[in-house]
């Protein structure tokens, strides 16, 4: 039996996205991964068996909650009944890293269920600082903010993403959580350099990377990747990692697959790869 | 320069009403306001198309399994658009997307063949909400004896938040059963073997158990429904006896209370 995980504390170490498929293997098994993810909307009910086995796996592995639905760059009103929702997830679970997305998904009350791209101007920058400052008080804690994929930039923007980034740490003391796979992606779809962004991210802010795989699709003109959460993770992507952990040092690092789930097994793999990663830091410091 | 409201709403409407009458004029215009890659804002934007419309109906495929294996997975598509068409999704959580669904097949298909995919959908939809609901402690027997025996007659029951009372003109458990399990193939059901009254309930004990699904009898249907309605435990009795004359009031709240269904009484009785 590992030691109950009552010290909020994330280990600098390789965890993966825990999706409803595996959990009755993870209660079984047990198995070795130092912490696990789960998204918070998938824990917003009122009661039920999943919230026991979630509250039971939560003693035994760090856990984080990531969430997808709070549309927090929406200039709707903040939505304070999920929010609230998310809140009593926080103060049950008790999670030692919370996250949601730069990025919005709804407007006029509609909702697009997706993870939607922000302008990099002024007014966004001041907009969605407000808006995280508001859910860290809600929440009464420092939440974590991940980059998103982009298919498409606004012509109005007139900082880049990651200063964009940098600024809305500054400005509301969020923490941050850099996707590894998402910068890649953006940067091939938008035409950006993926260095110049690991360069421009403030490291003391990064609390957690995220790595997940992603899909090259032909298109008429070019290529477009689609960052589909079901494929292993990329060489190159990999690569990019290993510069973002010499840039933010040891930070831990997710390995997320929500699409054609492979066997728990392929996760746990992929993690240890990306625990060698880690371990040729450490390793490089001593 | 736009404001971020103008910009998310004409992209929200490029992405959700791109492809519709009018729209796709308006659609066309928002694009000269992004900017991509070689493959172009176009198809850029209909990634998020693409995801806003896979995220919806993933999440009505996982709420309705056995309708989608009744209909087959093409109609079952054809219609979840058809019903996001008329539904568009009002949350951040996808959970909540499929309540109207079980009325959407009801309308669809009332007058046909197919009318008891509405019995189907709707008892698939009070399974998750059984399978969610708030969690209760089992009844506190201590506060039943404070009531004094004059008062039972007016003494209302509390239902465990998990419980959902189920009536239905076809086997609709009988079709869900058969159809649950994807790796054989359902024996035939005959559609003409009458409806069902059903309990839904969380099983009482582990954090593994499942929904219990019990047919109930007429009377004992009516003694929930009455209770679940808050009438007091004279109406309630009165109600099923009106059925059955034989009614074993007494037995039924031993069966219900140990079986943690019935878990508290009103809050007038402290």
């Amino acid at each position: 039996m590992r030691a109950q995980a009552s010290l909020q504390s994330m280990p600098a170490a390789a965890g993966i996205g825990l999706r409803s498929p595996h959990v009755g293997e993870v209660l079984s098994t047990q198995p070795g991964v130092a912490w696990l993810e789960v998204h918070s909307e998938n824990y917003f009910a009122a009661g039920g068996a999943h919230l026991s086995q979630l509250e039971t796996i939560r003693e035994r592995y760090p856990l984080s909650l990531h969430g997808v639905g709070l549309s927090l760059g929406s200039t709707d009103p903040l939505d304070r009944p999920h929010l609230e929702q998310l809140r009593r997830a926080v103060n049950r679970f008790e999670p030692a890293l919370v996250s949601e997305h730069l990025a919005w998904s709804s407007v006029g009350g509609r909702h697009a269920n997706d993870l939607l791209p922000l302008p990099y101007t002024e007014e966004a920058l001041r907009h969605v600082s407000r808006r995280i400052a508001a859910v860290q008080d809600a929440l009464g804690r420092q939440v974590l903010i991940e980059n998103v994929s982009s298919y498409v930039g606004f012509a109005a923007s007139r900082l880049r993403e990651w200063e964009f980034l940098a600024g809305v740490a500054a400005e509301s003391a969020c923490g941050l959580l850099i996707d590894v796979n998402n910068i890649y992606v953006s940067a091939c779809n938008l035409g950006f350099d993926p260095d110049e962004y690991l360069a421009a991210i403030p490291p003391t802010a990064v609390r957690e990377l995220h790595l997940a795989g992603h899909t090259a699709v032909p298109a008429p003109a070019g290529e477009l990747l689609i960052d589909t959460h079901g494929t292993p993770v990329a060489d190159a992507v990999w690569d990019l990692y290993a510069r973002a952990l010499a840039r933010c040092g040891a930070v831990p690092t997710l390995i997320e697959w929500d699409t054609d789930l492979p066997p728990l097994t392929t996760l746990i793999a992929e993690a240890a790869k990306a625990d060698a990663y880690l371990g040729a830091l450490h390793a490089d410091a001593a | 320069m736009p404001t971020l409201r103008e910009l998310q709403s004409d992209f929200l409407a490029a992405i959700l009403d791109g492809g519709v009458g009018s729209s796709v004029r308006v659609a066309e215009q928002f694009q000269a306001r992004l900017v991509a890659g070689a493959y172009g804002t176009a198809r850029g934007l209909a990634v998020y198309t693409n995801n806003a419309e896979h995220h919806y109906l993933e999440s009505l495929r996982k709420s309705f399994p056995v309708v989608q294996r009744l209909v087959g997975e093409d109609y079952f598509t054809q219609c979840a658009r058809e019903f996001r068409r008329d539904q568009p999704s009002r949350t951040g959580d996808l959970h909540d997307l499929g309540g109207p669904f079980p009325a959407y097949w009801h309308d669809k298909h009332g007058d046909d063949a197919y009318r008891y995919l509405g019995d189907v959908a709707r008892l698939e939809w009070l399974y998750q909400e059984a399978s969610t609901a708030a969690d209760h402690a089992p009844f506190d027997f201590a506060k039943l004896a404070r009531v004094p025996t004059e008062d039972y007659d007016a003494l209302r029951f509390i239902l465990h938040p998990s419980a959902r009372l189920f009536s239905s003109e076809f086997p609709a458990l009988a079709i869900w059963r058969e159809n649950m399990r994807s790796d054989q193939e359902p024996e035939i059901i005959d559609l003409g073997a009458g409806g069902e009254r059903l309990l839904l309930a969380r099983a009482a004990a582990g954090f593994a158990a499942g929904i219990d699904v019990r047919p109930l009898v007429h009377a004992e249907f009516v003694f929930l429904q009455a209770i679940e309605g808050s009438l007091g435990f004279g109406a309630c009795v009165a109600a099923a006896a009106a059925i059955d004359p034989d009614f074993d009031a007494s037995a039924a709240l031993e069966t219900f209370v140990y079986g943690q269904v019935i878990v508290d009484l009103a809050a007038e009785h402290p």
